[in-house]
C-alpha cells in the first residue's frame, strides 16, 4: 500500500534468482471414464511473489490445473512441488489450510460474522481467539473496510465487491506464501471490478504471495500478470510475459485466442515514462518563436491550461487534455477520446507538462518502439 | 348444564388429557426427528461419482429407498397402523408412540435431506478449498444451513402427529382422542357433543402451544446471519 515499498518487491528483474514456489512436473489428469485428459502432461513452474494468470476457453483444464495445485482435484499422475516440498501425497486438508483459496462471489458462509469467516483457517490451526480477532481487524483494514464497521456484519449484508473483499481476506488470514483464485472477479460489475483488481495489485505489492488465478477475461490477464499460461484443451500452449503472448503469440491457437483486440490491450503495457515525448515550450519561454514545437499556457503553478501554439494546427480549438507521465498509453488514448483531443500533454507529479503525445504516433511512432515497453 | 359447566365439571379430566396428547406427540416427533435427521446426515454428505464406486453410492441407495419407504408408510391409514401394530406392541402408550414416530419419518427425512443437498455449492467449495475436511464440513456448514429448512419439517410433522394422535386412542393411546372416542361412541347422550367439542378445541391448543414452542426454538437455533 505505502508507495515508497512498491517498487522493491514487484519490480525485481525476472529471472533475477527467485526459487520456483509452485512446480508441476508432468501433471496429467484423466477423469474416471474419460479417455481425453482434461490437462495432459504438464509442466510449469510459478516463480515465488508472482502472479500467473491462467486463461483459456472454457474446457480447457485452467481451473482443473489450479485445483490441482491444491488437490481439490487428484492429479492422475505427476507431482506437485510447493517451495520444494514434494505435496503430492500429504494430506489434502492439512496442505489446503496452508494456502490461500479464493473463489466467485468469495464462498463466504453465510452463517459467520465477516470476523468468523476471515478466522476460520486460523481456528483450524489452533491460534488463540484474541489473535485471531486481532489478525481480522488487520485483513479488514489491509482490503480496505473499516474494521469496527464490518467485523461483526453477515455476509448478505454486503455488496458483491465488499464480499469478494473479504474472500479475499479469509485467503490471506493465515498469512500462506500461495494463493490460488478461481476468477475472483468474474461475478462483480466491471466498474468495481476494476477498483478490485487495483487494490488487489496494491495489496500484491504489500504481500508479495506467490498466485495463481484463473481468468477468462484477456484484459484482467494482461493487466494483473506476471506472467500469462495460455491453456487449449489441456495443454500449455504459452506461458510467458503478457506482453509477448500480445506480440508473439506462439501459435494460431494463441494467436486466435489473443484475437483482433490484441493491439488496443497493448496499449495498457505499454507505460508512457519509457516512450521518446514529442518535446513541448511553455509560454514565456517561447514567447516569440513560432516553429515546430507545440507551446503550452501555463498557470502559477507551472500547469497547462491551454495550448498556445500547435504548429499546424489549430490551438484555440483543441482542448487541453492531460496525462500523468506514470500513465500508459491506454491512459493517454482514453483521454484523447474523451476530450476529443487529438494530442494530449504528459505532466510530471508536480502537473508540469513534460511532453506531447500525438493521435498520429499510435499509428506511426509507437510501432516502432517494441522494446521499449 | 351448558359447554362452560361441562368443562369446570372435567376440568381435571381433560387437563390431563391435554397433557397426555401434549406429551405423546413429543417424545413421538422427538424420537421421529431424531431418527430422520441423523439418518439425513449419514446420507447427504456426498454425491457419489458416476464413475467410482464408494460409500457415496450405498448413501444414496440408502437415502431415495429411505424416502420411498417412509413415503409409502405415511401413506397407510392410521387407523390400520394402529392396529397393524396391536399384536406386537399392544394397547397403550408404547403402540401410540411407535405408529405417531413412524408417522412423523417422511416429512422430516425430506426436509433434511433437501435442506442439506442444496446448500450452496460455491460455499461447499470454498469450505473444502480453505481445508474443511468432510465431517466438520457437514456439521459446521452444511447443517446449520439447513437447519432453518430441518425445523419447518419438524414443525409440519408436529402439526400432522396432533391429530393423528387422537386416532391412537382406538388403541388406548393416551390424549384427547379418548374423549372424543367417548363423545362419539355416546352421540346424542348427555354431554356427548360437549365431549367432542373440548376435544377438539384441546387439539387446537396444543397446537398453538408447539406453535410458541418452535417460534422460541427458531429465534434461538437460526444462525444471526441467515435469519429472514
Amino acid at each position: 500500500m505505502s508507495e515508497t515499498t512498491d517498487q522493491t518487491v514487484v519490480e525485481t528483474p525476472e529471472g533475477a534468482g527467485k526459487p520456483d514456489m509452485i512446480v508441476l512436473e508432468g501433471v496429467e489428469k484423466i477423469y474416471p471414464g474419460s479417455t481425453q485428459p482434461a490437462v495432459s502432461q504438464l509442466d510449469m513452474a510459478i516463480p515465488q511473489g508472482e502472479i500467473v494468470m491462467l486463461i483459456g476457453p472454457s474446457g480447457c483444464g485452467k481451473t482443473t490445473t489450479l485445483k490441482m495445485i491444491n488437490r481439490l482435484i487428484e492429479p492422475t499422475a505427476g507431482r506437485i512441488l510447493l517451495d520444494g516440498k514434494d505435496v503430492t501425497h500429504v494430506n489434502g486438508d492439512q496442505l489446503r489450510r496452508e494456502i490461500g483459496y479464493v473463489i466467485q462471489q468469495g464462498g463466504l458462509f453465510p452463517h459467520f460474522s465477516i470476523a468468523d469467516n476471515i478466522g476460520v483457517v486460523p481456528k483450524m490451526l489452533g491460534w488463540d481467539k484474541q489473535r485471531i480477532r486481532q489478525r481480522a481487524d488487520e485483513l479488514l483494514h489491509l482490503v480496505g473496510l473499516e474494521p469496527s464497521t464490518f467485523r461483526d456484519r453477515y455476509p448478505r449484508q454486503l455488496s458483491g465487491g465488499q464480499q469478494q473483499r473479504v474472500g479475499v481476506a479469509r485467503a490471506l488470514a493465515a498469512d500462506p506464501p500461495v494463493m490460488l483464485m478461481d476468477e475472483p472477479f468474474g461475478a462483480i460489475d466491471p466498474i468495481t471490478r476494476d477498483r478490485l483488481q487495483d487494490e488487489f495489485l496494491d495489496i500484491q505489492r504489500t504481500v508479495g504471495k506467490t498466485i495463481a488465478f484463473v481468468t477468462h477475461d484477456l484484459q484482467e490477464a494482461v493487466k494483473l500478470g506476471d506472467k500469462i499460461a495460455v491453456f487449449a484443451t489441456g495443454r500449455l500452449e504459452q506461458y510467458d510475459s503478457p506482453d509477448t503472448v500480445l506480440t508473439q503469440p506462439a501459435n494460431d491457437f494463441v494467436s486466435d485466442f489473443v484475437g483482433g483486440g490484441a493491439a488496443v490491450r497493448r496499449l495498457s503495457l505499454l507505460e508512457l515514462a519509457h516512450l521518446e515525448l514529442h518535446p513541448v515550450e511553455t509560454d514565456e519561454k517561447a514567447a516569440g518563436s513560432r516553429n515546430g514545437t507545440p507551446v503550452v499556457e501555463v498557470d502559477g503553478s507551472g500547469k497547462p491550461v491551454s495550448w498556445r501554439h500547435l504548429p499546424g494546427g489549430d490551438a484555440a480549438g483543441t482542448a487541453m487534455v492531460t496525462v500523468p507521465i506514470s500513465g500508459t498509453v491506454y491512459d493517454a488514448v482514453d483521454v484523447m477520446l474523451d476530450g476529443c483531443a487529438s494530442l494530449v500533454a504528459v505532466v510530471d507529479e508536480e502537473g508540469r507538462a513534460q511532453g506531447v503525445l500525438h493521435w498520429n504516433d499510435l499509428v506511426g511512432g509507437l510501432r516502432t518502439r517494441k522494446g521499449h515497453a | 348444564m351448558n359447554f362452560l359447566d361441562y368443562l369446570v365439571t372435567n376440568s381435571q379430566q381433560i387437563l390431563f388429557l391435554t397433557q397426555a396428547h401434549f406429551l405423546v406427540v413429543l417424545i413421538a416427533v422427538g424420537i421421529g426427528s431424531a431418527i430422520s435427521v441423523v439418518l439425513g446426515l449419514a446420507v447427504s454428505s456426498g454425491e457419489p461419482d458416476p464413475r467410482r464406486f464408494s460409500w457415496d453410492w450405498f448413501a444414496t441407495g440408502i437415502r431415495e429407498g429411505g424416502l420411498v419407504f417412509t413415503a409409502a408408510l405415511l401413506t397407510v391409514p392410521s387407523l390400520a397402523l394402529f392396529a397393524l401394530f396391536l399384536p406386537f406392541t399392544g394397547l397403550g402408550v408404547t403402540t401410540a408412540v411407535v405408529v405417531l414416530t413412524i408417522y412423523t419419518l417422511y416429512t422430516v427425512l425430506r426436509n433434511t435431506v433437501a435442506g442439506l443437498t442444496t446448500v450452496d455449492r460455491a460455499v461447499l467449495e470454498s469450505a473444502r478449498g480453505l481445508g474443511y475436511g468432510r465431517l466438520r464440513r457437514l456439521l459446521t456448514i452444511q447443517l446449520p444451513l439447513a437447519w432453518p429448512v430441518i425445523l419447518n419439517g419438524i414443525r409440519v410433522t408436529t402439526l400432522i402427529s396432533i391429530s393423528i394422535a387422537v386416532v391412537g386412542a382406538v388403541v388406548q393411546g393416551p390424549g384427547l382422542g379418548i374423549l372424543l372416542l367417548n363423545g362419539i361412541s355416546r352421540i346424542g347422550a348427555a354431554n356427548s357433543f360437549y365431549q367432542v367439542l373440548a376435544g377438539t378445541l384441546l387439539c387446537l391448543v396444543v397446537a398453538a402451544v408447539f406453535e410458541i414452542f418452535f417460534a422460541i426454538v427458531q429465534r434461538l437455533t437460526i444462525p444471526r446471519g441467515i435469519r429472514v
